[in-house]
């Protein structure tokens, strides 16, 4: 293997982690704000289909890009209203609709499937792309790669830098606390599961112009979960999330590598390994395993390293605030 | 008037509300399925005179009604321990492939063996890997502390990888190998094997198993001290651990059998309908998806173990009539799964509606509650 055949693996692997960051990031905004979003699979799904067919009618892809956010906005507010008006429990709506989004998405996209359509051209960064090796992997993409890289940047200084993120995370985490410093708890569920649904549906319409071109039955189906899973791993932090799904993509970009160079061992062996690795991902951050190990550690770099590893679920996490 | 004036004044009214709702339900999701057969320029009296004479017409359709309904009251039931328990089981669908690559290896491995010593050992070989597959998420759950509805999709996913590795593999139709057509099935189990039929239709005793493990799994959770157990963890574990229950040792158990029961009826559908395994590359290939509309039929079922039985025959009826409706009228296949997610949105919203209702009930009755679906709990070391 040669360099510029890794360079190549590595930028498709960027490619194909940006979907995932962009679903991620809008999910850590709704949970941080104490409201689940597991319909994830399904309005991926349906933003997909949506933005897909959208696009090919209007030939625009901005145009098929903002019908996705409207159908992943609209999954989003169902799970907000089922739990904060109707006081349900999210987990069983969210659930739901990921079932009517995926068999939705078969039924209305029916006409549309394995046919061209709109596709985002990649469009080097004048510079910033000559840099030997970074260059072509990072730099030498499409827009929607270079906005997602600041989303997630954006996004990140709004949850732990602004007055407003931190609202989001103290509506998440102590909701009582919030209402009693004048929060409209109610209000900011609302608007964050909304902005966070929206880019989960940004995220399918991603798939459909620029990493898996098209539409077709099933198209994203399993993406949605992963990117619940990296939530998870990356500890309600967008940046962390980010890195999570480039290494989700780095085990794909892997499984993919080794396969072709170990022919005799079963596709399947390589098509379990991202699975078993986000099982074995979750039990690392969700269990106090990483906690007994760093206690093994020289005592200057516990700190740092508990922080860095440290996660644990927004404290108002799927619980309904208000009077019972 | 309020809901709670009149709760008080016709307690009984309220009671067939109940029942209603969830039939009611189903024909607020069917008239906008006849909105849908309008656009598509199909009546919808025909269509749905077809889904009732496709489910019900004969004593053919009935049959194929109670066969689809098998699979879904066994997985049904599974989710009524789960959730009972206060742990999700979204598993379902790799629970049954595993039961059924595994029953389904018990019967090839001894081809020439009696049916009488076959079919009870497949049975319980499905039962044993579902039980591991739901094990596994629940051992995670509970000493681990993992997501359990991400782990068990998981788990789907690695199960499916691996059917579609032994079926393309060491198990595949030796006929597959020679005529080099590599479909990916295994080779028909001994006709031995087949589970007895019923009548002279596709019924198969499977049928009459699900109902029987229906009723046991009902005195099981409501005779038996584990069952007790299960459903006081579900209900409030910390006052479980008080009262010195162990806690994490009951979510797993109530996994481990939402699973095994899966498994199980994997193994059915392949001794009772398929007499062999085959893939499409996908879990739904094999199960139609039951693994997941098992849980729609235990939620339409109340999470009761014998109200999932009408819930699951209700929905079988629905699978197999829409079916014959699709081959009556030329609409699209997409639209029956459309109608099929539409029938479980609305059941699933009445059952939100009715445990509003029960909430306000409960008050004046202290009928007990259903279990909170979200359970944590604390890590003491």
């Amino acid at each position: 293997m040669n360099d510029s055949e890794i360079v190549r693996i590595l930028a498709s692997m960027i490619l194909q982690a940006t979907p995932l960051m962009i679903a991620v990031t809008g999910e850590t905004i709704t949970e941080r704000s104490g409201i689940v979003n597991l319909s994830l699979d399904g309005s991926m799904l349906m933003a997909a289909m949506t933005g897909f067919v959208v696009g090919l009618k209007t030939d625009s892809v901005w145009l098929g890009f903002l019908a996705a956010a409207a159908v992943g906005a609209l999954f989003a507010l169902i799970v907000a209203f089922g739990s904060i008006r109707l006081r349900q429990s999210q987990v069983a709506i969210g659930f739901v609709l990921t079932l009517l989004g995926d068999d939705l998405s078969a039924f209305l996209g029916q006409n549309y499937t394995r046919i061209p359509g709109p596709v985002i051209k990649r469009m080097g960064i004048p510079v910033l792309e000559e840099i030997p090796f970074v260059g072509p992997i990072f730099f030498d993409q499409d827009i929607t790669v270079y906005l997602t890289y600041l989303l997630v940047a954006l996004t990140w200084f709004f949850l732990f830098k602004t007055q407003a993120g931190l609202k989001v995370r103290a509506v998440g985490e102590r909701p009582e606390a919030a209402f009693a410093r004048g929060v409209n708890v109610d209000y900011v569920r609302y608007l964050y599961a909304i902005i966070g649904g929206a880019l989960v549906g940004i995220s399918g319409a991603v798939y459909s112009f620029n990493v898996k071109l098209g539409w077709s039955e099933g198209h994203t189906r399993g993406f949605g979960w992963i990117a619940l899973a990296i939530v998870i791993f990356g500890g309600w932090s967008p940046i962390r999330g980010a890195l999570g799904a480039i290494l989700f993509g780095a085990t794909k970009a892997l499984a993919t590598y080794l396969q072709r160079a170990f022919p005799q061992v079963s596709v399947v062996a390589f098509n379990a390994i991202p699975w078993v690795l986000m099982i074995a991902v979750l039990l690392m951050v969700s269990s106090n395993i990483t906690e007994r190990l760093v206690i093994y550690m020289p005592r200057r770099i516990q700190r740092p390293v508990r922080r860095l590893l440290r996660v644990g679920p927004p404290m108002a996490l799927g619980i309904s605030f208000g009077d019972d | 008037m309020t809901i709670q004036g009149l709760l008080e004044k016709y307690p009984r009214v309220l009671r067939l509300i109940d029942i209603l709702l969830p039939l009611l339900a189903t024909l607020a999701a069917l008239a906008i399925g006849a909105v849908m057969l309008i656009l598509l320029k199909a009546n919808p009296v025909t269509a749905y005179a077809a889904l009732l004479e496709g489910a019900f017409g004969s004593q053919n359709a009935l049959a194929d009604t109670l066969v689809k309904a098998t699979p879904l009251l066994l997985v049904g039931l599974g989710i009524c321990i789960a959730f009972r328990g206060g742990v999700i089981n979204i598993g379902g669908e790799g629970q049954l492939v595993v039961g059924a690559v595994s029953g389904t290896f018990v019967g090839l491995s001894f081809p020439d063996a009696s049916g009488w010593l076959i079919i009870p050992a497949a049975l319980a070989a499905g039962f044993l890997a579902g039980a591991v597959w739901g094990g596994i998420p629940g051992l995670l759950k509970a000493y681990f502390n993992v997501n359990e509805i991400l782990s068990t999709i998981m788990m789907n996913q690695i199960a499916v990888q691996g059917m579609n590795f032994l079926l393309r593999g060491p198990l595949i139709d030796p006929v597959q190998l020679e005529a080099a057509s590599r479909i990916p099935q295994t080779a028909r189990l001994s006709p031995a094997f087949d589970l007895p039929r019923l009548i002279p239709t596709r019924l198969h005793l499977g049928t009459g198993l699900a109902v029987v493990a229906a009723v046991l799994v009902f005195i099981f959770l409501w005779r038996t001290t584990i069952g007790y157990r299960i459903r006081a963890v579900g209900l409030n574990p910390h006052a479980s651990r008080y009262a010195g229950i162990h806690v994490r040792r009951y979510m797993v158990l109530s996994l481990l059998l939402s699973g095994a029961f899966a498994g199980l009826a994997g193994a059915i559908q392949v001794y009772g309908v398929n007499h062999r395994m085959f893939t499409d590359g996908s879990a739904t290939g094999f199960t139609g998806g039951a693994g997941f509309n098992g849980i729609v039929a235990a939620l339409f079922g109340q999470l009761h173990p014998v109200g999932t039985i009408p819930a699951s025959f209700l929905f079988g009826a629905l699978l197999v009539g829409a079916n014959k409706l699709q081959r009556a009228i030329q609409v699209p296949s997409a639209l029956i799964t459309a109608l099929n997610g539409l029938v479980v949105v609305f059941v699933v919203s009445s059952e939100i509606w009715r445990r509003r209702l029960a909430r306000l009930r409960l008050v004046e009755t202290k009928e007990e509650p259903l279990p909170a679906t979200e359970t944590e709990v604390e890590v003491v070391s």
